[in-house]
């Protein structure tokens, strides 16, 4: 079998060369023409957890953001090593081209995304549209486990939290001084009509509302119906023009537990190319429920 | 306490199955989960329809008793709701078919685990409990709701006495 290595280029790919960072984005035909490329890992990331074994893209691997990505003994992301050893088992080196896709308009593929660049694995990708336009496509699903021999993944010195996460105090920081805070869930949550989404009672809280001084800005604003991204232009309009975001600003985004707030990291950072975006993955389920933390809430 | 028969058919069905095995038997039964929608002409005694559009989808359940109590419930479910939940609509219309709605209250939630295994129950935690929890809140207002209304025919009766 000859193996291609996988080469990257705008036009080839369908997107929209005036994104910041188009490179950071594939098309879903590019994806089917460079299936077993060398040097690219193509990773299913779902919320439903049984999608990946109803069929997945040929050769994808799975990552489950609660099994594989969360330290369960801390809340809290898994430390250098293991993140080494989910990298190893599933074929990945430090020079694999990581390309992520999944379901919910990419929420969870984002959300992985974002966790490796917190171990410093930068060549990642969005397959945009996520699994919801390859079907409709009517691309091939399979149902076969990959194999792939394993690899030799160096554990990270670091956990990169400083450049691309908030915590708590820094969202009160944020808040305090007026810096923009982008609170991505649906307007409901926000005004604090939502404590928690029927599904999900775990992710609840005892308090609705927003963090003081937050902006309503849903991360569905940025997709279009087909999950795709939407255009530069669109997305400069909503985050620039209409909220008034200066790419050298720096801003925090929250949701609930991170993962639609990764979303929004992706188009803040990588689509629009502002420098200075972190997320705030311990959300609204630490800020609502932790004593002392300030609310707002909006009619 | 015991399970009702139809459930413990399929609790019995999934023991023996591999973590691996009940992923793909969870399939199957999500694949089944169109045949628990309403059919065409029911006539329900209580509706139950919540939209998360944000997370998942619709889910609506749906009340019928029959004419010596028995519970059959019918579920509709948006088609963004998760495998884990069809899979259960389907396992639950099914297992609890027939059972009173004390009954349905009754059970305790300790065989979800053994159905959907303890991986998937410590992945995604209370998701798996999800429309069980609805059954039985559906199951407990008909209940609340029986009980009001013959309260209510307690005090016309007694009011009809006190007027004779």
């Amino acid at each position: 079998m000859t193996m291609m290595s996988a080469t990257f280029t705008t036009e080839a790919m369908s997107i929209d060369s005036n994104y910041a960072h188009p490179e950071a984005l594939v098309s879903t035909s590019w994806v089917s023409e460079h299936l077993k490329d060398e040097g690219i890992r193509i990773i299913e990331s779902n919320e439903d957890v049984l999608l990946y074994d109803m069929g997945h893209l040929p050769g994808a691997v799975h990552i489950d953001w609660q099994r594989d990505l969360q330290d369960h003994t801390i809340r809290d992301y898994i430390q250098p090593e293991a993140f080494a050893a989910l990298c190893s088992k599933n074929g990945i080196t430090p020079d694999t081209t990581c390309i992520f896709y999944g379901d919910k308009s990419n929420w969870w593929s984002c959300y992985a995304l974002w966790v490796f660049r917190l171990f410093g694995h930068d060549k990642v990708k969005i397959m945009d549209g996520g699994r919801d336009k390859w079907i409709a496509e009517g691309r091939p699903l399979t149902r076969e486990l990959p194999k792939f021999p394993a690899t030799t993944y160096p554990a990270p010195l670091v956990r990169r939290d400083a450049e691309i996460r908030a915590f708590y105090d820094d969202a009160l920081a944020q808040s305090c001084s007026k810096l923009p805070l982008i609170d991505v869930r649906s307007p409901g949550e926000f005004k604090g009509q939502v404590t928690h989404m029927p599904e999900y009672p775990q992710e609840g809280v005892l308090r609705g509302g927003h963090i003081p001084g937050a902006h309503s800005v849903p991360w569905k604003q940025a997709v279009n119906a087909d999950a795709t991204f939407k255009s530069a232009a669109d997305l400069q309009k909503i985050y620039q023009s209409d909220l008034g975001l200066k790419p050298d600003d720096e801003i925090v985004a929250y949701c609930r537990i991170g993962e639609r707030s990764s979303h929004t990291w992706f188009v803040l950072n990588y689509l629009l190319g502002f420098k200075g975006v972190r997320n705030y993955d311990g959300s609204w389920t630490e800020w609502g429920n932790r004593v002392g933390a300030p609310i707002e809430k909006s009619l | 306490m015991s399970y009702p028969l139809k459930l413990s058919a399929i609790i019995e069905l999934f023991s023996g199955l591999s973590d691996a095995e009940k992923r793909e038997t969870l399939i199957s039964y999500a694949d089944q989960a169109r045949l628990q929608e309403p059919k065409e002409g029911e006539q329900f005694d209580l509706e139950d329809v919540r939209k998360d559009e944000e997370c998942t989808d619709t889910v609506a359940v749906f009340l019928r008793l029959d004419e010596r109590g028995g519970a059959h419930f019918r579920v509709t479910l948006g088609p963004q709701v998760q495998t884990l939940t069809r899979a259960m609509s389907s396992i639950l219309c099914k297992g609890l078919d027939g059972i009173t709605p004390d009954e349905v209250l009754a059970i305790p939630a300790d065989f979800v685990p053994k159905i959907v295994g303890a991986e998937l129950v410590r992945l995604r935690s209370q998701t798996v409990y999800y429309l069980l929890t609805r059954m039985k809140g559906v199951a407990k207002v008909w209940l609340q709701r029986q009980r009001q209304a013959s309260l209510g025919m307690e005090v016309l009766d007694k009011d009809d006495a006190a007027c004779e």
